[in-house]
């Protein structure tokens, strides 16, 4: 069973593959970027994209993204450590509180200027709504999105 | 003999290979019962801090990081003693074996705690090097001037620290008989580097990349995974238990029974989640677990036509029949904490060859009261046990006890395996130890001018730091005979009236409880800021002049927020249309934190709902050592505000805890989540009060009473439903 993690193909011991995408992420490649929270999709800490799509790791079975490619939190910065426009714009703003949340958060955020550049308050609310965070950073995560995606417009 | 032990201690732990140290002496011991209570003073504490033969400075955290970000303020204030910058400090969490031990963190205390020791720690290193310097220029020690990371004389003659450390080991002590260095940070006229301004989190990066690490984080070789089953309270009883079919489970490992406590170890997630599954538990309750009894419990109006209420706070020249304007009762609903954090521990047994027989890594608001209680669980020494603090997803006042922990302990004993145990979120709302249901009954006159004259306010709520969970049983009637200072939070007003009554009740419900942010500070404060609203509403009076005539000038610092906070939402017109309302409330918490907010709010009758468009916030706790981090805290005060005042409520029936994850316990949302404008106070002579939950107490009334001036709607009951309104 092999799956593309961050561009890395990786193979998914016999141990592991009854599990769902976030335990093996996590337990058996280290990934611990992606947090569990609520285990039933309704808080977005464990977001990852797969083939692009933003999507629940802790509902996903591992079996059902064979040879699909996965990006984590972990594969956002470039490889000489430059941080992502986002991850950017959230050390700018110094989003986090707790932390635990921001992971997902960022990740989703990644799908809202994926296919949104410039998202304006009613857009940030669709796409975020689904991502909690219990320190209510809210506010500044939306700053936050509205600068990154203006950084992004001017790299072009 | 202490110091010599203390010096012990430090070397065996590695703090001295080579550096100056500041040492404090070591005093006190924390009673066993009760969360570690240690603050460090000229007495007590610990040693934090250390220039290294290099020039590099070491520090300790000395708080459990959460999210408040304290430890990056105690960092400035090292900084600016020792004259370097932030990022010139190493910070590292200590485990219980580095350092001793140090409370709790909780009651945002952190800064007004540890400002001052820290401080002091710091600038008597930097005089101690200075002493060094001197030596080193041939000056005597008043021609030794500050420099940037060491010290210069006045011909430019300079000294860093790193010329002036060998690798000899140097300890200085702190020596309460000489007078105190000169404190930077403490000193009003010193214009400041560090302190006062807005410095980005240490570790931040970590964060936003996915490297922070969580307890459920740390990679441990072998480690198998492990939960318990969980009641609905502590007090319950299993009264029948199946466990058929759960050693069949692929991947089971072994099913551990002790007394009440039920648990499993498996190889993976999957196989755990497979095997709790089959396990059929019944409980015996000594209550009946609903909302009617609890709303009969804290039945305030019950209990006050029956008589006084148990404790009285404030009782001068009571008048019961005088001619009341305002008679109103206010609830406010259970509350859970719901972290995004379901807590975790790893617990791992040594087969005798390290220096620990026990390590448990955890993100515990109390590591060393789990080290403590690890130790007599388990019958260790508590020299065996280490204790790793590792971050919280979040502890709002829900991570203090010894709980995940001993899940994960009586596991891995079983085992002989390292074991990690991650509660579900289910488990975290069924074991939750909540805020307290409480009701309100104010009662408020006036005299022939409109001025306050009589205030009659009783309450009952639920234990908070005294429940019954929180002590041992035999300590409790001691403790609550004294009061207990999470149920008093908030109960005296900043109102002055001649004849004035405040009584309470704390009582046992049948659910779990605890201490959740502001304690009974925001519950006691929206009641009285919600009947003081009304009243000027009443009178034909603006709410913010009212409030502030009937502080009678003994509240200036109360009042500054407030008139700020009403200037500032001026700035911002509210939408015409109907369902439009701004509101105003403010509060003190913990006597030193003074705060103030305004809330906008629309009533939408299409939609059906109520939103919170936009609040502001002043917010006054003294010296001001991070004014962003400072607004974080009261932005996220902010978000518990709208929860706390339209959506959160913990469900209880049919003898079972009802809200078991985010689909039924709603919190606040982007969507929900109001724009958001803070103004710090910064007072630069006055030491930083907590400021963590201090916002937290105006901001629900302030959107109550906000509803009040859009619709005339006045909301007796939290949370607030559109229905309501309409009804």
């Amino acid at each position: 069973m092999k799956l593309k993690i961050n561009g890395v193909e990786r193979q998914v011991a016999a141990d592991w593959q009854n599990e769902n995408l976030l335990t093996v992420l996590r337990e058996h490649f280290g990934l611990t970027g992606s947090r569990f929270s609520c285990g039933i999709g309704q808080c977005g800490a464990c977001l990852v994209h797969v083939d692009g799509i933003p999507m629940t790791s802790c509902l996903i079975p591992v079996s059902e993204v064979v040879d699909k490619d996965v990006l984590t939190i972990e594969g956002l910065a470039a490889e000489d450590g430059t941080l992502h426009p986002l991850q950017q714009a959230w050390v700018d703003e110094r989003v986090p509180q707790c932390g635990y949340c921001q992971s997902g958060q960022i990740m989703q955020a990644l799908a809202l200027l994926q296919n949104t550049p410039q998202p304006d308050d009613a857009d940030i609310d669709r796409a975020m709504s689904g991502n909690l965070c219990r320190c209510g950073t809210y506010t500044r995560i939306r700053k936050s999105i509205k600068k990154a995606a203006l950084v992004m417009k001017e790299a072009g | 003999m202490v110091q010599l032990t203390r010096r012990n201690f430090l070397i065996a732990t590695g703090w001295v290979a080579g550096g100056v140290t500041v040492l404090y002496t070591l005093r006190n011991r924390a009673v066993a019962v009760a969360p570690t209570i240690i603050i460090p003073n000229k007495e007590s504490g610990a040693a934090w801090v250390q220039i290294r033969s290099d020039g590099s400075c070491l520090m300790y955290f000395t708080r459990v990081e959460m999210g408040q970000n304290a430890n990056t303020g105690l960092a400035q204030i090292v900084a600016e003693e020792l004259n370097i910058e932030l990022e010139d400090i190493e910070a590292v969490q200590p485990s219980t074996s580095d350092i001793a031990p140090i409370a709790v963190t909780a009651g945002s205390m952190s800064l007004t705690a540890f400002s001052r020791p820290t401080a002091m720690a710091a600038a008597t290193l930097r005089e101690s090097m200075r002493a060094l310097a001197a030596v080193k220029l041939g000056e005597p020690l008043s021609m030794i001037l500050d420099d940037a990371g060491g010290f210069q004389t006045a011909d430019k003659r300079k000294v860093s620290y790193a010329d002036l450390v060998d690798k000899d080991s140097v300890m200085v002590e702190f020596d309460d008989t000489k007078p105190s260095p000169a404190l930077y940070t403490f000193d009003p006229q010193r214009s400041k580097k560090q302190v006062g301004r807005d410095a980005t989190p240490i570790g931040i990066r970590g964060l936003v990349t996915g490297a922070a690490v969580y307890t459920a984080d740390v990679p441990m070789q072998g480690v198998l995974y492990g939960r318990a089953i969980k009641p609905p309270v502590r007090s319950a009883r299993i009264a029948s238990l199946d466990t058929s079919g759960v050693a069949e489970t692929s991947g089971f490992v072994e099913l551990v029974r002790q007394g009440e406590f039920v648990g499993v170890v498996c190889k993976t997630p999957s196989a755990l989640d497979a095997a709790m599954s089959k396990i059929n538990v019944t409980w015996d309750l000594k209550i009946p677990i609903n909302q009617d009894e609890i709303d009969r419990l804290i039945d305030v109006d019950a209990e006050m036509a029956d008589g006084d209420l148990e404790h009285v706070l404030q009782d001068e020249a009571h008048r019961k029949d005088a001619d009341w304007l305002i008679d109103l009762r206010f609830d406010v609903q259970t509350q859970s904490h719901a972290a995004q954090e379901p807590r975790a521990a790893i617990a791992r047994f040594g087969d005798g060859s390290g220096a620990h027989k026990l390590e448990i890594w955890t993100g515990s608001q109390d590591p060393w009261g789990m080290k403590r209680f690890a130790a007599m669980d388990t019958g260790l020494s508590e020299d065996d046990v280490v204790v790793y603090a590792k971050r919280l997803g979040g502890g709002f006042g829900g991570r203090e006890h010894y709980e995940v922990e001993r899940d994960a302990v009586i596991l891995a004993r079983a085992v002989k395996r390292p074991v990690k145990v991650q509660w579900t979120r289910k488990d975290e709302f069924t074991a939750s130890r909540c805020r307290p249901a409480s009701a309100h009954r104010l009662r408020i006159a006036t005299d022939d001018a409109g001025n306050l004259s009589d205030w009659w306010y009783g309450y009952i709520t639920g234990h908070v730091v005294f429940s019954r969970e929180r002590l041992p049983g035999w300590l409790l009637p001691v403790a609550r005979l004294a009061g207990d200072m999470g149920v008093v939070k908030g109960a005296l007003a900043p109102y002055s009236a001649p004849h004035q009554r405040v009584e309470y009740k704390d009582v046992d419900l049948p659910i779990d409880l605890g201490v959740w942010r502001s304690l009974n500070g925001a519950p006691a404060i929206f009641a009285i800021e919600s009947a003081m609203d009304e009243l000027a509403v009443q009178q034909g009076m603006d709410p913010v002049d009212f409030k502030i005539a009937q502080m009678k000038g003994k509240q200036p610092r109360l009042q500054v927020c407030l008139e700020r906070v009403r200037e500032m939402s001026g700035r911002r017109s509210l939408p015409h249309g109907s369902g439009y309302g701004r509101g105003f409330a403010c509060g003190i918490f913990d006597d030193r934190s003074f705060v103030a907010v305004s809330a906008d709010i629309h009533v939408d009758e299409i939609a059906q709902e109520i939103k919170v468009l936009h609040m502001c916030c002043v917010q006054d706790v003294g010296m001001a050592v991070n004014p962003d981090q400072l607004r974080a805290q009261a932005e996220g005060n902010m978000a518990w505000s709208v929860g706390m005042a339209l959506l959160e409520r913990f469900e209880v029936a049919d003898d079972e805890i009802k809200s078991s994850n985010y689909d039924n316990y709603a919190i606040v949302r982007m969507s929900d989540m109001p724009s958001v404008d803070v103004e710090v106070v910064d007072q630069p002579s006055i030491p930083p009060a907590g400021a963590g939950e201090v916002a937290l107490v105006a901001g629900p009334p302030a959107i109550a009473n906000a509803i009040r001036n859009a619709t005339g709607f006045r909301a007796l009951r939290l949370p607030i439903a559109f229905a309501d309104i309409s009804s």
